[in-house]
Formats: structure tokens, sequence, C-alpha cells
């Protein structure tokens, strides 16, 4: 048989890249399962290690099963709001519903474009609150978890995750504990513009002094990164405003 | 070319690493932890004997002008099954996570492509396998000497276990890629004075 002529080689391409296909499709459905769980253990893991729950090496040694026990203990209440501040739906608790990625991705759309979206807010019953950020980065999207204390506005902690920023510069936004723990005390402008910003400089932290304001440092060397970030924190607590607006409220009654 | 010698002679007189010089890329990137290491080494190991093993039973079938092509599709289809099935498992899924996009690079990694044209294309499709397998096991042996040195120097565990003493200050540099680089160096100088037939005139 000749092997070379045209119609053997279009024919035996096609037939390769159909059974591959089949291959590829049939493990990612039998797969897909087991994968979501473990994505959904990460979530929460994020969420928890923002909220000061734990480290994030302390919940990778748990195991899936203990992180969402430690959740369902600590969980209050999680709901969804809109551009309003006002609550839209509880999510379902039971089967500790969170909000994946892929939601987020969908939200972020609507909270760029300022109006009709529903995103999520997880009370913790010690009175942090936890919401997430979404938004894109040098080479792909970059997300995160920031806990605010009950007064609605002081940062108890931040949790940062990428896709795939550059190892070493970009990709510290998740690997550099200094990094996120700069977040911690610092406070979130919420009704003025920008509400938090990431700068080059302008925040520095001499010793023994802490300086309370809506600044941190940028990452050297990650520009891209830090503007990517600053963006998505922006856009996202911008249009949590109105929420914590209300909890501002409630606070002073 | 006899059995043994396909089979121990990737592992040291020609490896892949330290001979013929291919894959360095990823093993500077992913010799951070032993975990990781391992996770690559059996990875590479898998993609590289089951996609020689694929070929070499194809291989007279394949037409010749879209081999390469062939061959990328068969690579590509065992690294995506690869990290698919990494990213399943609870205990693998935090280091699929930790080795990011190198799990989807071994598609580039030029051992897997080099034997599959070197050897499964014109061998019987078990030797193919074997092939594969030990070069993937030679890379990785590398790969597990650097990472021993990395994470022993540049965090004091071993496996993620604490082997230096508490007082032991972690090196800084030797997490970095470049030290990875200096070692891989000195593996490279070691063979080449145990193995004389390597040093030029």
């Amino acid at each position: 048989m000749n092997t070379n002529s045209n119609l053997y080689t279009v024919i035996y391409t096609a037939i390769i890249v159909t059974v591959v296909a089949a291959v590829l499709a049939f493990v990612s459905q039998s797969l897909k399962d087991k994968q979501e769980a473990n994505e959904k253990a990460e979530t929460i893991s994020q969420m928890l290690t923002a909220g000061g729950f734990g480290s994030k090496a302390e919940f990778q040694a748990l195991g899936n099963a203990k992180v969402l026990e430690t959740y369902g203990n600590e969980i209050g209440e999680a709901f969804t709001v809109n551009a309003e501040g006002a609550k839209v739906a509880d999510l379902d608790l039971e089967h500790k519903e969170i909000f994946s990625r892929s939601q987020l991705k969908a939200q972020n759309y609507k909270v760029k474009d300022g109006e009709g979206y529903e995103i999520p807010v997880f009370k913790f019953k010690n009175g942090i609150t936890v919401v997430p950020v979404y938004g894109a980065g040098l080479w792909g999207p970059i997300w995160g978890y920031i806990a605010f204390e009950a007064d609605g506005k002081t940062i108890h902690g931040a949790y940062f995750d990428h896709e795939s920023e550059t190892a070493g510069l970009g990709a510290k936004i998740k690997d550099d504990p200094d990094f996120q723990a700069e977040f911690v005390g610092e406070q979130a402008f919420f009704g003025q513009s920008p509400v938090f910003a990431i700068v080059k400089g302008g925040a520095p932290k001499e010793e023994g002094k802490s300086v309370v304001d809506n600044q941190v440092d940028a990452i050297t060397g990650a520009t891209m990164t830090s503007n990517g970030l600053d963006a998505a924190i922006n856009t996202w607590l911008g249009a949590y405003a109105a929420y914590f607006g209300t909890v501002k409220e409630e606070v002073e009654e | 070319m006899k059995l043994k010698e396909t089979i121990f002679d990737p592992i040291f007189k020609s490896n892949p690493i330290t001979v013929l010089v291919l894959g360095i890329c990823s093993s500077l990137a992913v010799t951070v932890t032993m975990k990781g290491a391992l996770v690559m080494a059996l990875s590479v190991m898998a993609v590289c004997g089951i996609s020689s093993f694929i070929l070499s039973t194809l291989r007279n079938t394949i037409p010749g002008r879209v081999r390469i092509i062939v061959q990328l599709v068969v690579v590509a289809m065992m690294v995506i099954l690869v990290d698919q099935i990494l990213k399943s498992f609870e205990a693998t899924f935090p280091i699929d996570k930790q080795l990011s996009v190198y799990i989807s690079l071994i598609i580039t990694n030029c051992i897997v492509m080099g034997r599959i044209e070197a050897f499964a294309l014109g061998n019987k499709p078990i030797p193919s396998l074997l092939d594969g397998l030990a070069n993937g096991a030679g890379y990785g042996l590398v790969l597990l000497i650097v990472a021993f040195f990395r994470e022993l120097l540049g965090s004091g565990t071993l496996f993620g276990m604490q082997i230096m003493p508490a007082s032991y200050v972690t090196n800084n540099l030797v997490i970095l890629p470049p030290f990875a680089l200096i070692l891989l160096g000195c593996i490279v100088w070691v063979q080449r004075s145990i193995q004389k037939d390597l040093q030029e005139k």
C-alpha cells in the first residue's frame, strides 16, 4: 500500500485525530467529578486562608474532607448580593455551595459593566466576611479572596491565585506570603475611587510604624500582574461598595 | 541493539540530560522539591514510554510527510491524559498545581520527540516502550539528584519532612533556577570524569 498518496495521508490523519479526540473526551468526562471536587476544596481552602483560619500549607496537609469540614463549622451565612447591596439569594450551606472560577468569570463581565451582577458574600461565624475578586493578569486570569473584619472596611487577610503568571515574578501574588501579609490591617475606602490601590513605591511600611491606608506596594518586576490585580480588586470591591455601605450603617446604629 | 543496553544506557551512559543535554529547561523549573521532581519524572516516563509504544506500533502505517504531526498528536494526547489524571487525585492535585505549566510543557520536552524519532520509528513496540521508559527514568534520576540538594539546602526538608535542624538558615539561592544549572554542571562534570570517552581531545 502506498502510504505516501494524498488520499491515504488525509484519511490517516483524520482517523488519528478523531480517535485521539474521542479518547480525550471520554477521559475528560469520566474524571470531571473528581476534578471538580478537588477544585472546590481548593477554592474553599483559599477562602479559609484569606479569613485567617490557617495557612494554605496547613489546609493542603489536612486533605479535602477536613477542609470542607472546617468550612462547614466556621461559615455563618453565604449569599449573593446585587449592585444595590441587597441580598438576592442564599447559597446552599448544607452542600457547601460556593462560587467556582467559571462562575466568577461569568459575573466578572457584569461587574465590569457595573450592573446586573449577583456576587457572593461569605460571612463566617466570627464576624469575618470573605469576598472574591477576579480579573486579568499578564498571561491569564488571576483571582483571590479578601477577608474583612466585622467593621466592613478593615482587611483581615487576603489570598490570591493565578493561572499562568510568570514564575518568580507575577506568581508572587500567590507564592509570596509577605505580599499577601501586606494587605492585613489596611482598609478599603468604599465609596471612593480608587477603593484600593497597589502602588509603585508609594506605600512604605516603616519599621515599627503601620500606616493604615488603602495602599500596598506592588511586586518588583511584575508591573503588569500588579496592575491587573489592582484593577481586579478595585472593580470587584467597587461592586461590593453598596453592600459594605449597608454593613457600616448597621454597625453605627 | 541488545535489550539490556536499551534499558541501561539511557540511565547513565547516554543519559538524556547530562550527555544528550535535552530537557534542561524543565529540569531547572521542577526541581525545587522532591515531590515535584518525582511526579514530573513519573509523568515523563509514562508519556515517553507509552507514546513510543503507540507510535512504534503504528510506525509502518504512518505517512512520511505527516510523520511529525502524527507524533505530536499522540504525544499531546498522552500529556493531556497525564495532566487530567494528576488533577483527579487528591494527593497529586496540589503537586499538579505547583508544577503548573510544566506538565503541559512535557510535550515540548525534546527527550520525548527525540526518542520517538531516533528509536521508536525504527524498532519493534516492546523495545520502544522500554527505551521510552528508560529515557524517562534517566531524566528522572537527574531530576531527583538535583531536587535532593535543592530541597535539602533550600528548604531544609526532604519530601516535605524536616531534615535539617531548626537552626538551619535556608539558602535562598538554592531555590532559584540558576543553582539548578550549577548543580547540573557539577553532575555533568562527575559523569565526564568517570566516563572518559565523553571527553573531547
